[in-house]
C-alpha cells in the first residue's frame, strides 16, 4: 500500500485550509457581532472574571499550598487511565470466540490496571493523601 | 502466529525490566528494614533475568525484509545484551547512591530512633525503578520496527533519566542540570517527532518496511526523493542526536554531567547514547532504499554533525578545569567519531555493490556497534572512580586538583582511571584503539579519507586533555583536601570495567564477531513489494564498489 499524499501538492491539505479560515471568521465575526449587535451595559458586576460564579477573593497571582499541585497530579493520573479502559471495554466484546488474542488483550488491561494499583499504593504510602 | 504475539514474544527481556522496576517501586517504600534496602538486588535480579530472556530468544526472523541497514532481529540482540551487560556494572557502581543522600540518611537515622519509617523523602525504590525503566527504553529502541514505537521508547528511555539527575545528589546544582536536561531534552523530542510527522507525511505510513518501499519505489522510477521526507529524515536525525549529545544538540552535556553524580553520568553516558545511536541505524534504514545522490543532503548532513561534534567537543575539552566537564565533552567528541562509522554505514548501503558484509573493515555499523561498548567501558570507569573522591565540603570530586596525586592515595583506582582514560585516547592495547581502527577503517573503505583525517587529528587534540588527567592522578602532589572512599560494589564494577577494557583491547575476536554478525545486513537486500526491473538485476551483481575519494 504506497501512498503518496502530500508528495506532489498540498491540495489534501485544501479542507484544512478551508477549516482554518472558517475558525479564523468564526472568531472575528463574533467579536464584530456583540460589538453591533449586542446591549452595552457597565457596571461594577458586570465587570468582574466570572460574571455569574463565585465572587473572586483576590487576584489570582496568590501563592497556593503546593499540596493543590500534587493532588491534581494524582488526579490527572488516574483520570487519563480511566479513560484508557473505554476503548477497551468496547473493542474486546467484538473478539471472536475463541480468540487467541483474548487472554492477551485481558493481561495486558490487568497489567495496566495493576499499574494504577501501584500508582495508588505508592502515592498512598509516600503521604500524598495525607493532610494534617 | 498471529504477528501481534509474534512481536510480544520478543520482548521478555523488556518486560521482565517492566515487572523488575514495579516491583522495585514498591519495595523501596516498605516499613521493613531488609525489604526497603532490596531495590538493588531486584535490580540486579531482574537484569540478570533479562540477560537469559535475551541469551535465550531465538534469533526470530525479520518481520520485514529489505527494510533496514542491518538485520533488525541480530542488532536487537546484541544491543540487548550490550545494555544487559554495561547495565550490571552500571549497577554496581550506583549502588550507593541513594542511600548517600542526606534525606535517606536522615530517615533511617530517626527510624533508628525508634520511629516510624516515613519513605517520603526516600528515593531507593524509584532510583532503581527508573534505572530499569531508562535500560528497559534502550532494549526497546533497538527493537523498534515503527516510528511511533521509536518515538515512545526514546521518551522511556530519557524520561527517567531526568529523575535520576534530579535525585542523584542533594545539591541545587543536581536539580538546576536535571531541570535543563528536562527542557532541552522536551526540546530535541518536538524537533523529532516533526521530523517523523514529515516521514509520515512525506510516505503515508510510519513503520519502516513501508517507509522503505516507498523509497525504494522512488528510487527504481528515477525519481528524485520528495522534499519533505528530506527535511523530516534531516529533523529526525537532528532531533535523535541529542540523545548521543552531538552538535548541535550537545548544550546540555556539560552541564548536566557536571551537576549528576558520578554513577549517574556513567548511566548517561552510555544507554541514552546507545539508545540514540540504534535509533538513528532504524532510522536512517529506510532511507538507505535510495542511491548515494538522492541522499546526499542526509550525507552531508551527517558528515557536518561529525566533523563539528569531533571539533567543537575536543576543543571545549581543553579548555575546561573539571574533569567531568572535561568527560562530558569526550562523550561529544566520540559521538563524533561513532558518526563515522554511521556515515560508512550509510555510504555502503547506498552504493550498489559495495556491500561489505563479513569484512571486519569496511562495516561502518559493526565498528559503531563495537565502540558504544568500548567506550561504555571506558568511561563508566573514568565515572565511577570520580565519584569516590569528595571533596571537604562533601561534594563529588570535580576539578583536576581534588584528584591530584590519586595514583599515589589510592593506587586500584589511579590504574583504573589510567586504563578507562588510555582507552578514550584509543591507545594500544585498550579496546578504544581497536574501536577507534574499526571506525576509521570503515570510512577509509568508502573512500572518506579526509573525514577520517579531520578524526585521527582530533583523537591527537584528545590526548592533551586526557594526558592533563592522567598528569593530575600520577604527577600531582597528593591532594590532602580530599577524601578517598570505596566501596567493594564499586570497585567491583569499575574494576571489571577496566579489565574488560584491556581484554576486549588484547582479545576482543569475539565482540567484534557478534558486532559483526549483529551488522549483517538481511538475508533479502530487495524490498518484497516493489521487486527492481528485470533489466537492471545486471547492475546489481556484486562488484568492488567506486571507492573514489570524498570528502
Amino acid at each position: 500500500m504506497l501512498t503518496t499524499l502530500a508528495v506532489d501538492s498540498f491540495s489534501h491539505y485544501a479542507p484544512l485550509g478551508v477549516l482554518l479560515l472558517i475558525a479564523l471568521a468564526f472568531g472575528a465575526g463574533n467579536l464584530v457581532l456583540t460589538r453591533v449587535v449586542g446591549p452595552r451595559r457597565l457596571g461594577e458586576v458586570k465587570g468582574m472574571v466570572y460574571e455569574s460564579g463565585v465572587n473572586p477573593i483576590s487576584s489570582a497571582r496568590r501563592r497556593f499550598n503546593v499540596r493543590f499541585y500534587i493532588v491534581a497530579m494524582t488526579f490527572l493520573v488516574f483520570d487519563v487511565e480511566i479513560v484508557f479502559l473505554y476503548p477497551w471495554a468496547t473493542t474486546f466484546p467484538s473478539l471472536a470466540e475463541g480468540s487467541e488474542l483474548a487472554p492477551l488483550f485481558l493481561g495486558r488491561m490487568l497489567f495496566f490496571v495493576l499499574t494504577s494499583v501501584i500508582a495508588f499504593a505508592y502515592a498512598w504510602r509516600k503521604g500524598v493523601f495525607r493532610y494534617d | 502466529m498471529n504477528p501481534m504475539l509474534d512481536k510480544l514474544s520478543t520482548l521478555w527481556p523488556e518486560m521482565t525490566l517492566l515487572a523488575g522496576a514495579c516491583v522495585c517501586m514498591l519495595a523501596g517504600l516498605s516499613g521493613s528494614a531488609v525489604v526497603r534496602r532490596s531495590p538493588r538486588w531486584i535490580a540486579a535480579v531482574s537484569l540478570l533475568l533479562a540477560g537469559l530472556c535475551v541469551a535465550t530468544s531465538s534469533v526470530a526472523e525479520p518481520r520485514h525484509t529489505g527494510a533496514a541497514l542491518v538485520g533488525v532481529a541480530g542488532l536487537a540482540v546484541y544491543v540487548k545484551m550490550a545494555i544487559v551487560a554495561v547495565g550490571l556494572l552500571l549497577l554496581l557502581i550506583a549502588s550507593q547512591v541513594p542511600d548517600r543522600l542526606r534525606q535517606t540518611q536522615d530517615a533511617e537515622a530517626a527510624t533508628g530512633r525508634g520511629g516510624v519509617f516515613d519513605p517520603a523523602g526516600v528515593m531507593r525504590g524509584e532510583f532503581f525503578a527508573f534505572f530499569l525503566l531508562s535500560l528497559c527504553g534502550a532494549m526497546l529502541c533497538a527493537g523498534a520496527e515503527d516510528l511511533v514505537w521509536l518515538f515512545l521508547a526514546l521518551e522511556l528511555t530519557s524520561l527517567p533519566t531526568y529523575v535520576m539527575v534530579a535525585t542523584s545528589r542533594d545539591r541545587a546544582g543536581a536539580q538546576e542540570s536535571a531541570v535543563k536536561y528536562f527542557f532541552l531534552g522536551a526540546m530535541a523530542a518536538a524537533v523529532f517527532l516533526y521530523g517523523f510527522a514529515l516521514i509520515y507525511g512525506a510516505t503515508g505510513s510510519t513503520q519502516y518496511d513501508q517507509i522503505a518501499a516507498f523509497v525504494h519505489a522512488q528510487s527504481a522510477s528515477g525519481q528524485a526523493l520528495p522534499p519533505l521526507f528530506i527535511v523530516g529524515l534531516v529533523l529526525a536525525v537532528v532531533g535523535v542526536s541529542f540523545k548521543i549529545a552531538a552538535v548541535p544538540m550537545h548544550f546540555y552535556a556539560a552541564d548536566v554531567y557536571q551537576g549528576a553524580a558520578g554513577p549517574v553520568t556513567a548511566f548517561l553516558a552510555f544507554v541514552p547514547k546507545t539508545a540514540g545511536f540504534v535509533s538513528l541505524i532504524g532510522l536512517l534504514g529506510p532511507a538507505c532504499q535510495a542511491n548515494a545522490e538522492q541522499l546526499q543532503p542526509v550525507i552531508w548532513l551527517l558528515w557536518i554533525m561529525a566533523v563539528l561534534s569531533m571539533t567543537v567537543g575536543n576543543t571545549l575539552g581543553l579548555l575546561q578545569h573539571n574533569v567531568k566537564r572535561v568527560l562530558a565533552y569526550s562523550s561529544i567528541a566520540h559521538s563524533g567519531y561513532m558518526l563515522v562509522g554511521l556515515i560508512a554505514a550509510v555510504a555502503a548501503a547506498t552504493t550498489p555493490g559495495a556491500v561489505t558484509a563479513g569484512e571486519h573493515l569496511g562495516n561502518g555499523v559493526a565498528a559503531l556497534l563495537f565502540y558504544l561498548v568500548a567506550y561504555g567501558l571506558a568511561t563508566l570507569g573514568a565515572f565511577a572512580v570520580l565519584g569516590c573522591v569528595t571533596t571537604d565540603q562533601g561534594d563529588e570530586a570535580q576539578t583536576y586538583d581534588d584528584i591530584a596525586g590519586l595514583g599515589q592515595r589510592h593506587p586500584l583506582l589511579g590504574v583504573i582511571m589510567l586504563i578507562s582514560v588510555l582507552s578514550l585516547v584509543g591507545l594500544p592495547p585498550m579496546v578504544g584503539f581497536l574501536g577507534k581502527i574499526y571506525l576509521f577503517g570503515s570510512a577509509i573503505q568508502h573512500g572518506y579519507i579526509w573525514l577520517v583525517i579531520i578524526a585521527v587529528l582530533n583523537s591527537a587534540i584528545s590526548a592533551v586533555y586526557y594526558l592533563r588527567i592522567i598528569g593530575a592522578c600520577y604527577f600531582a602532589k597528593p591532594n590532602d583536601q580530599t577524601q578517598v572512599a570505596v566501596s567493594p560494589a564499586v570497585q567491583l564494577g569499575a574494576l571489571v570495567a577496566a579489565v574488560g577494557a584491556v581484554m576486549l583491547g588484547v582479545a576482543g575476536g569475539r565482540l567484534v564477531d557478534a558486532a559483526r554478525d549483529a551488522a549483517a545486513p538481511p538475508d533479502a537486500a530487495v524490498v518484497e513489494t516493489a521487486p527492481l526491473p528485470d533489466g537492471d538485476a545486471e547492475s546489481w551483481s556484486p562488484q568492488w564498489a567506486d571507492t573514489s575519494v570524498k570528502w
